[in-house]
C-alpha cells in the first residue's frame, strides 16, 4: 500500500458512485461479444511498434469494410503502443477477421485478435 | 489475491463552473466506467459503462506493468491544490497504490519537481491510459470525450 491516497481519502459520492451509467443493450445470456453503437470492435494486441495504420488497414480490409481504426502511440517514445482497435459493421466480418488473423504474424510478430467488448462480467472473475 | 486487479484514474477541480472532472475505472470482472463532467462546454454529465474482455484487461495490465508505476511513490510529488487534483489507484500483482498529485500542465513542471523521474512515469502512463480509455469509449459509444 503506497501513496497519499490512503491517508487522504476522497469521496466518490458525486463521481463514480453517483448517478446511473448509460449502457448499450445487449442480447443473449452469458458473456459474449457486445455490439457497439455502429458495429463490432476488435482488439488487436502484439502490434509491432513500427506498424503503420495503412498496413493494418490492408490486412483487415480483406474481411470487410473497416469503420474505424485506433492505433495509439506510446506518449513517451512516439512508437505504436502495441494494440489497435478495429471496427467492422457486422459481427460476421469481425468473426472472420478473428478466425483468420488471430495468431498470424504482422511485421514478423504474432498478433492476437479478439473481441474488445463483452455482454457481461467475465465469468471466471465474477464467481470470486 | 495475486490476481486481483483494479484501476481508477481521476482528474478534476472545483471552480466557478462547479466540479469538473474526468474519471474512469476498470473492475476485475471487466466493467469499465467512465464519467466526464464539464459544465463549461455543456451542462450534462456523461456517464457510460461497458464490459471489456479479458484481452483488454490483459493489455491494460501490460501497459501498467511496463510503466513500472508500482515502483514509484507520490511522497515527493506536488500535492493537490486549487489548480486541481489527479488520482491514480492501481491494484495489480498483489500491490496496491493510490497516488494523488496536482494537475500537471507540462513536462517542464514534471522536470522541475522534486521527483522528476517518478513523476515522468506517472505523466506518461496517464496519457497512455487516457488514450486507451478514450479509444474504447469513443469506439463503443461514438461520443467524443473531452480532452483536457
Amino acid at each position: 500500500m503506497q501513496g497519499r491516497g490512503f491517508r487522504d481519502q476522497t469521496s466518490l459520492a458525486d463521481r463514480l458512485e453517483g448517478g446511473t451509467f448509460d449502457r448499450l443493450p445487449s442480447a443473449g445470456s452469458g458473456p459474449g461479444p457486445q455490439k457497439s453503437v455502429e458495429g463490432w470492435v476488435l482488439l488487436v494486441t502484439g502490434v509491432h511498434e513500427e506498424a503503420q495504420e495503412e498496413d493494418l488497414h490492408e490486412a483487415f480490409a480483406e474481411f470487410g469494410d473497416i469503420k474505424n481504426i485506433h492505433l495509439n502511440l506510446d506518449r513517451r517514445s512516439g512508437f505504436v503502443k502495441g494494440y489497435a482497435l478495429i471496427e467492422y459493421g457486422s459481427k460476421e466480418e469481425s468473426q472472420a477477421a478473428i478466425d483468420d488473423l488471430d495468431g498470424k504474424e504482422l511485421y514478423a510478430k504474432p498478433i492476437n485478435v479478439t473481441w474488445a467488448f463483452s455482454t457481461g462480467p467475465l465469468q471466471a472473475k465474477a464467481r470470486r | 489475491m495475486g490476481d486481483d486487479f483494479y484501476v481508477r484514474y481521476y482528474i478534476g477541480h472545483k471552480g466557478k463552473f462547479g466540479h469538473e472532472f474526468l474519471e474512469f475505472e476498470f473492475h476485475p470482472d471487466g466493467k469499465l466506467r467512465y464519467a466526464n463532467n464539464s459544465n463549461y462546454k455543456n451542462d450534462t454529465m456523461i456517464r457510460k459503462e461497458v464490459y471489456v474482455t479479458d484481452a483488454v484487461l490483459a493489455e491494460l495490465k501490460r501497459i501498467i506493468s511496463e510503466s513500472e508505476i508500482l515502483k514509484e511513490d507520490d511522497e515527493n510529488w506536488p500535492v493537490p491544490d486549487r489548480v486541481g487534483r489527479q488520482e491514480l489507484e492501481v491494484v495489480l500483482g498483489g500491490e496496491h497504490i493510490s497516488f494523488a498529485t496536482t494537475k500537471l500542465g507540462s513536462l517542464l513542471q514534471v522536470q522541475s519537481s522534486k521527483d522528476p523521474e517518478g513523476l515522468r512515469v506517472f505523466y506518461y502512463l496517464i496519457q497512455d491510459l487516457k488514450a486507451l480509455v478514450f479509444s474504447l469509449v469513443s469506439s463503443h459509444f461514438k461520443i467524443q470525450p473531452i480532452q483536457r
